[in-house]
């Protein structure tokens, strides 16, 4: 029989980064996963990161995953592939199926970081071809290059449903809709907003009353829902799709902790049922671990940082790392975790109603019942100034921890502060070189360039842009505003692409300089 | 469908272009992706019909949980064919409940 200081099962973000650190400690890991590929969730990850530098903020997720992968690489660190962990036993005896035969292997510890799978939602029709999950759909363009369908719509207005809606545009389909039964956007509003600007029409208090089609779907019908999630007749709006998406939540997939015996726990903080944990991931038994969605529903970038904690804890016990060193390692990365887990987003305000940002400025209504935030809202934040000249914009309203920009601007006209979650302000002091640097960095796409007066009566707004084909110098067009309807006629009067700007071209258009601060998207047209 | 170039991805990499049989019909598929990119790219998408109210099945998690997308994959019933890589000359066929074999009427 085969003995590993650790195994771990599921070589996904927490999972990686676990044995990463284990195997610098010198420990000998072996990661199993059933996947034919390594990396879990993260190579299907193809926007940029929120958070800071530690957390690998505005690097695209699969980047994060070739770096894992790299590391882990380097370090020695065994991954085997298509092998299924099947059971898990007490003295940490593992059982994995590989291929047709099934291996035995002890480890010294265990970490189990198999991730989650994703809810669903039933409805008549809902077994038809054609409704999909996010994550399947995300699979077939962003690992495949197959595109999902022609026109969609998606369910769901959390982080994944309207991260999935974005790189369903990105790929080429058109997006119909957004639906969600909640009264509110779920997630991110600089997401739901860079959606919203491209012409997808939010309906929240919406949910599927069928799926249409005799073999596959050829459409879908919502309806408005009261207040006890029932449709009101009367309400319902049909749209023809050949897809729909279903981005209705994730769930633990905890079944190997509590085969092992590990004390479980449903709760609905962590959404769904999960080992209990200590502060490193240890569950109740000692030396069994669970890092990353499997012990509760959060980011991939938190699951890496819980997977390093898992790793590092794995090798104080086994006496690879002093107790001293092991725990400094550990703190600092704590340190990391809980800038992650601050704002208005964070694990503990789940399904709480936030009317105030810190800074007390009220959130934006109509962002969460309409996915944008509406022209007399936008004046309030602190990102929204005035000067003479070329200055940045930037939309970003909510708390959430991410502070690229501050670093991105090379004159420092972005300041959040030592607080990550503070919303970014513009120092008007300083003097904006129209670079670029911060509308790229932004994970967020919430941050604008703008001239607000050219002299000859335009106004100019360079905007990030990562659609094909790129429009260029010259092209006409019409400017669509916030909630992406066509407000003025456009002309594209500069394109920028650089490496740094990691495929976010910037591109510049010249409005009517009554539109500088209601334009936001170009779509190459006919004038209106 | 395929997406040939994409704004972030560019372009993807891809096996060998092969031909392989759907329901006896030929098409064609890159070695090495999941049968069911194959089929989807074909327009194919209905894998199979449920045993006892013959209802379509497809695509719907893509990564070999659900298992709704299982099809006759060279006599062998039941493959998932969103993990199953294609090989050459791979012989596809819907599957209707636990066969290859369509059922002598319609059951609705």
């Amino acid at each position: 029989m085969k003995r590993y200081d650790l195994i771990i099962a599921g070589a996904g973000p927490a999972g990686l980064s676990a044995a990463i650190e284990a195997a610098k400690c010198g420990m000998k890991v072996v990661v199993y996963d059933e996947n034919a590929r390594p990396g879990g969730q993260l190579f299907k990850q193809i926007h940029k990161f929120f958070g800071s530098k530690e957390h690998k903020a505005k690097i695209r997720g699969f980047h994060i995953g070739e770096e894992l992968l790299a590391e882990a690489a380097d370090l020695g660190v065994e991954v085997v592939l298509n092998s299924v962990v099947i059971g898990l036993f007490p003295e940490k005896e593992v059982t994995v199926k590989i291929d047709n035969h099934v291996e035995h292997v002890k480890g010294d510890t265990i970490l189990i970081a198999t991730g989650a799978s994703e809810n669903m939602v039933t409805f008549p029709g809902w077994t038809l071809p054609g409704v999909i999950g996010a994550g399947a759909a995300q699979t077939m363009m962003n690992l495949h290059g197959i595109l999902p369908g022609k026109k969609v719509l998606m369910l769901g207005s959390g982080n994944v449903g309207l991260v999935v809606s974005f790189q369903l545009m990105q790929a080429g389909c058109e997006v119909v809709a957004l639906a969600d039964a909640a009264p509110r956007v779920g997630g991110y509003g600089v997401h739901a907003s860079k959606v919203a600007r491209c012409g997808v029409p939010f309906y929240l208090s919406h949910t599927i009353v069928s799926a249409d089609g005799c073999d596959h779907v050829t459409g879908v019908t919502i309806g408005e829902v009261d207040k006890n999630w029932n449709v009101i007749p009367g309400t319902e709006k049909h749209f023809d799709v050949d897809t729909i998406c279903l981005a209705v939540g994730l769930s633990p997939m905890s079944k190997l902790c509590d085969m092992a015996g590990c004390e479980m726990e449903d709760n609905p903080a962590k959404a769904g049922f999960v080992p209990k944990v200590d502060e490193f991931g240890e569950t109740s038994i000692p030396g069994i671990y669970a890092a990353g969605d499997v012990s509760g529903i959060e980011e991939a970038s938190s699951a890496m940082i819980e997977g390093r904690i898992a790793g590092i804890a794995a090798a104080i016990r086994l006496g690879y790392i002093s107790e001293a060193d092991g725990k400094e390692k550990i703190a600092e990365q704590e340190a990391a975790l809980n800038g992650l887990r601050q704002g208005m987003f964070a694990p503990g305000m789940r399904g709480k109603m936030i009317t105030e940002t810190e800074e007390g400025v009220s959130i934006s209504q109509n962002l969460l019942k309409h996915g944008f935030v509406a022209d007399d809202e936008i004046e309030r934040f602190p990102g929204i100034t005035h000067s003479k000249g070329i200055h940045p914009v930037i939309e970003c309203t909510q708390n959430i921890p991410c502070n690229p920009c501050q670093d991105a601007c090379p004159k420092h006209c972005i300041k959040i502060g030592k607080n990550i979650t503070a919303l970014p302000a513009v120092d008007e002091e300083q003097e904006c070189i129209g670079c670029g640097m911060c509308v790229a960095s932004c994970s967020g796409q919430a941050i604008f360039l703008v001239n607000e007066d050219c002299g000859d009566g335009t106004a100019e707004i360079t905007l990030p842009y990562e659609f094909l084909p790129l429009p260029k110098k010259g092209d006409k067009g019409v400017a669509l505003n916030r909630k992406g309807e066509q407000v003025c006629s456009a002309e594209v009067a500069d394109v920028r692409s650089a490496k740094a700007f990691d495929h976010t071209s910037l591109l510049t258009m010249k409005v009517p300089k009554e539109y500088a601060m209601k334009a936001r998207f170009f779509r190459k047209e006919e004038a209106v | 469908m395929r997406i040939n170039e994409h704004p972030i991805l560019g372009t993807y990499e891809k096996g060998e272009l092969v031909t392989f049989t759907f329901d006896g019909k030929e098409l064609e598929g890159y070695a090495g992706e999941p049968i069911a990119m194959a089929l989807k790219d074909a327009g194919v998408m209905v894998h199979r019909y449920t045993k006892k109210q013959h209802k379509p099945r497809g695509i719907f998690c893509a990564i070999g949980r659900c298992t709704d997308c299982v099809m006759v994959v060279n006599g062998q019933p039941n493959v998932r064919t969103c993990i199953t890589p294609l090989e050459a000359g791979m012989e596809i066929c819907t599957q209707y409940g636990v066969t290859a074999k369509q059922p002598g009427g319609e059951t609705e």
